[in-house]
């Protein structure tokens, strides 16, 4: 038995879909409550249940951009789930638990930090919610989130792209065989922030094997070179070979291992949508993982489908992906300040956004201003069109924390400056020093 | 007339009951080396002037159960298991389990098949055992390894007796239902050997009634069903207190009971005029079992506990050390303090004044002393009240619609039981600011509650119609659908005929069905739906007899 209990944060929405058949639906979660259930897990004395607090429009407005603003966006559900990562991730900091696993839906990763609608069945980033609570509430400040959804997380990785207190790692299926179509090895950050994006793109068909290959070769070493106040898992399931959604194949025993190789603080549910076959063991697995229980026995029924082993041709990509990447890490101070020298006072990045729950399209500007003193500002100007919103534009510009009064004052005279040209809809100050999402 | 009879730690009380009134009562010290005695002391004194011909039932509340359990006097248990994946349980279980393949998943769709062999092999293995507990994961889903199993055993050994675990609960809860199991089988012999003394012994009184016995959840059922399902009859004190309450108060809306006895007070939340249950079962010693109970808190303050002085602080309990001063007691207790207080009429005045002033602090007058010890013994329960109220409120919710909406309970009466609960439950409503009544007839409150507590049984439906069938756990029933339209309403219709069978099975009368709970899931699969899953629960009310109302 542990001796700090593990803290289990499970809400499975019942009453809550995307739409009656979307692989988000009341059902998601149905069988893996079946299985909790049943094994008796909530019953034994080192898993504490927690009841989901619900989060606040602030917490959601603490890390998004929301046009014309987030609550427009977003149903009770998502302050339950944010609310949920934010309970579980707290029973931690206040050292009631060792860990703890929200196993909430609606999921987050794929929410950016300007929101026009969903996209990837996400609405807010609940991860990032919940890490900017964190910071902001419990002076957290290095934070690593390794994410193992098989989706690449863009959008956690949107929110702390120019942030160098937060390591973003994530693998997944390679982006050019599954949504979103990102999460390529050369998107490591803009230039204050170099390094601490890293993109683990995995052939499809990559087994248990070839995941803890760059799990050991890779991930571990690189989180404790870090050293994060808190770890944070975006723990997706859906790189089970049963998954309906993608083409990987890890099992129960390789999610459970690699839950108890990564020791996560607290791990956050995101996709899996092999609903029967693949999320009662997986997540049971976890569980008991995390729980620093035998998980040794959690076998999927059929596992004699799941294929093995690992082809020559993925071996030797594998081996040059750990090399290549180990390398941007161990040398990312240097590219850091190469990449600053080579973009002067500002860094500039054009992007097409599609949310295809919402059909909108979204083309972005993001203008950062590198500061010698602080961590600068953020400007971000954007324009949406879709069928059924039309079209909507805005323009924000972000202060982060202990920013000097040159980046608080110019920050300020852009939006100003944006205002007076009145090419956008809406305008907003998000400054993180006052915790404030000001409308100009 | 209705008969109870409740076997409490020091008195077996006996009532009987006539149109919702206590028209006899009486007491006989309880008899721990043979409880039976007790009891029909207890009878004998009541039934003299009663005519036992009037009675229509007589209902036992006993400790058999539960004095088995906490003496260890527990029969060995062959106890095999089929956990198929998980969590290994094996060392979480009160005997060490026979660990058997096979598995049935979460739909009841069997993926490994159970061996014969391995059954064979753990019967030599348990050579000498009689009684056998079986337990499948998933085999409330689908009963059919469970049932191998049994069927094996009777082949491979010579059973007296075999509990299943899909028989004694309907719920999910793998590690719950086989240790409820495991007790099950492991008190059956005992209590059966009880159960026809009883019968035996009250018939030979010239009482043709029935006899039936209370169960944890506050039902009853008759003694000839409670032989196969004994564990049920565990900790029928407090539910029988519960009843009692509910029998001589009728709280309504949202309130809380005390029962206040002579070192331990217990506290039970009521919604809706009904005590709230605990979630998923009762704690048995070391192990949570799937057994229906009252949720109850049990904190040790009562009349006798003792009271006295720690670093300037009062302390009170929990443990006692004799009666009251007053009563000639060794120590002072709460008792004393109520005289003192002017909250109890009984004892020696000078003696529990004697025992406030060895309480009391530096120039303190024994009165003030006194209202201090009731102020302390009140604050603690008051905490405790609040401590079950904070429990509530973060039980966890799996629906957007109870995540939003505040479950906090808010009691808005009090109600207390039990013989100190006139010098205490006051000053705790007062406290919590809510109003206090103490019903008359408090002091045999739990006899009253077994008297006039109805019978009661549940059942558990589960149809999953793209599978077209539906099992009913309780009655090990698998069986196809009548139609693959089928809808809750349809489901509600059939779990109502088979909890008739089932209540008629075991010779109890149908009134007042309730649902527990249900719930409706679509199946879709590849983005079309292709049947439902719908579960219910149905029982009927666990509650009391009304004046006019009975078996």
């Amino acid at each position: 038995m542990a001796v700090k209990p593990f803290g289990l944060v499970f809400f499975p929405a019942f009453d809550w879909a995307l739409t009656p058949t979307h692989p988000e639906r009341e059902e998601r979660l149905l069988y893996t409550r079946d299985q909790i259930v049943e094994e008796g897990l909530l019953d034994i004395p080192g898993i504490r249940e927690y009841k989901p607090r619900l989060a606040t429009l602030r917490d959601a407005d603490r890390v998004h951009i929301g046009v014309p603003d987030i609550g427009s966006h977003i149903t009770d559900a998502h302050l339950v789930s944010a609310g949920g990562a934010i309970t579980a991730a707290e029973a931690v900091v206040k050292g009631e638990v060792a860990r703890a696993f929200a196993l909430v839906r609606p999921p987050g990763h794929h929410a950016m930090r300007v929101v026009h609608g969903t996209r990837g069945f996400c609405t807010i980033n609940i991860e990032a919610v919940m890490v900017e609570y964190l910071r902001r509430h419990h002076g957290i400040r290095r934070v690593a989130i390794v994410d193992t959804d098989v989706h690449h997380g863009d959008g956690t990785q949107d929110i702390f792209y120019h942030d160098p207190d937060t390591l973003f790692i994530s693998f997944h299926q390679d982006g050019r065989t599954l949504y979103p179509g990102s999460g390529f090895t050369d998107e490591a950050g803009s230039p204050p922030a170099l390094g601490t994006t890293i993109n683990l793109p995995l052939p499809p068909g990559t087994t248990d094997e070839g995941l803890h290959y760059v799990l050991d070769n890779l991930i571990i070493p690189v989180l404790e070179d870090f050293r994060p106040d808190l770890v944070i898992n975006s723990a997706g399931q859906d790189n089970h070979y049963s998954d309906p959604l993608a083409s990987m194949a890890i099992t129960a025993q390789g999610y459970a291992s690699l839950a108890a190789k990564l020791r996560a603080d607290v791990a956050v549910l995101e996709g899996g949508y092999s609903i029967e076959d693949a999320l009662p063991y997986v997540n049971t697995g976890i569980i008991l993982a995390m729980a620093g229980l035998d998980y040794s026995r959690v076998v999927e029924p059929d596992i004699a489908a799941a294929p093995r082993g690992l082809s020559d041709g993925t071996r030797a990509y594998l081996r040059e992906l750990v090399a290549k990447q180990g390398a941007l890490w161990r040398e990312r101070e240097s590219l850091s300040s190469a990449a600053a020298a080579k973009a002067g006072d500002f860094w500039t990045r054009r992007r097409g956004i599609y949310y295809d729950d919402s059909g909108i399209s979204e083309q972005q500007v993001e203008r950062l201003r590198l500061c010698p003193h602080c961590r600068g500002y953020l400007a971000v100007a954007t324009e949406a069109e879709g069928h059924r919103t039309g079209y909507q534009s805005a323009f924000a510009a972000v202060v982060p924390r202990e920013s000097c009064p040159a980046c608080r004052q110019g920050a300020k005279d852009a939006v100003l400056a944006a205002k007076r040209q009145g090419k956008y809809q809406h305008y907003y100050i998000q400054d993180k020093e006052n915790d404030s999402l000001e409308r100009v | 007339m209705l008969l109870g009879i409740d076997v409490g730690g020091t008195y077996t009380d006996a009532v009987v009951v006539a149109e919702g009134k206590v028209i006899a009562q009486a007491k006989a010290p309880t008899t721990h080396d043979d409880l039976l005695a007790g009891i029909l002391a207890a009878l004998d004194r009541v039934l003299d002037g009663v005519d036992a011909a009037g009675l229509r039932r007589v209902a036992l509340s006993t400790t058999i159960v539960t004095n088995a359990v906490v003496e260890g006097r527990l029969e060995r248990v062959g106890l095999l298991l089929l956990p198929g994946p998980g969590m290994d349980i094996s060392a979480l279980v009160p005997e060490r389990p026979r660990i058997l393949s096979g598995y049935i998943d979460h739909r009841g769709r069997e993926t490994a098949a159970p061996r014969e062999a391995e059954v064979a092999s753990a019967c030599r293995d348990l050579d000498g055992c009689e009684v056998y507990a079986v337990a499948g994961k998933f085999a409330v889903r689908n009963p059919a390894h469970e049932q191998a199993v049994a069927g094996w055993l009777r082949r491979h050994a010579r059973p007296a007796h075999i509990t299943l675990g899909s028989a004694v609960a309907g719920s999910l809860n793998f590690w719950r239902r086989a240790n409820s199991a495991y007790y099950n089988a492991a008190v059956w012999r005992h209590f059966g050997r009880f159960a026809r003394a009883a019968q035996a012994a009250v018939a030979g009184r010239g009482v043709t009634a029935p006899v039936y016995i209370l169960k944890a959840d506050g039902g009853t059922m008759p003694l000839a069903a409670a032989g196969e399902r004994p564990v049920e009859a565990v900790f029928t004190g407090p539910a029988a207190s519960v009843l009692g309450i509910m029998a001589l108060a009728a709280p309504r809306g949202e309130a809380v009971s005390l029962d206040i006895g002579g070192t331990t007070t217990d506290i039970a939340l009521w919604r809706d005029g009904a005590p709230l249950f605990a979630e998923r079962g009762a704690q048995i010693g070391d192990y949570p079992t799937a057994v229906r109970a009252f949720w109850l808190r049990s904190i040790g303050i009562g009349g006798d506990s003792f009271v006295r002085r720690e670093n300037g602080r009062i302390i009170i309990g929990p443990e006692g050390r004799g009666p009251a001063m007053a009563l000639g007691g060794p120590a002072p207790t709460v008792s004393d303090a109520m005289i003192v207080a002017g909250a109890a009429g009984f004892g020696d005045k000078d003696r529990a004044a004697e025992a406030m002033r060895l309480t009391a602090a530096g120039g303190e007058t024994v009165q003030e002393t006194a209202r201090s010890v009731l102020a302390a013994a009140a604050e603690a329960i008051q905490a405790a009240i609040a401590n079950m109220i904070d429990e509530r409120a973060s039980e966890p919710v799996y629906r957007v619609e109870d995540a939003v909406r505040d479950l906090r309970p808010q009691p808005a009466a009090l109600i207390g039981v039990g013989g100190a609960a006139a010098g205490l439950a006051p000053l705790v409503a007062e406290r919590l600011g809510i109003r206090c009544s103490v019903p008359e007839g408090a002091v045999v409150a739990n006899a009253v509650g077994a008297a006039v507590a109805r019978p009661t049984i549940e059942v558990t439906l589960r149809a999953d119609t793209a599978q077209g069938y539906y099992t009913v756990a309780e009655l090990g029933l698998r069986a196809a659908l009548p139609s693959r339209r089928f809808t809750l309403a349809n489901a509600r219709e059939l779990a109502a005929r088979h909890l008739a069978e089932r209540a008629a099975a075991a010779g109890i009368p149908v009134a007042d069905v309730e649902s527990v709970y249900d719930e409706e899931f679509n199946l879709v699969r590849g983005f079309s739906t292709t049947g439902k899953i719908i579960a219910c629960q149905l029982q009927i009310k666990p509650g009391i007899f009304t004046a006019g109302e009975g078996v």
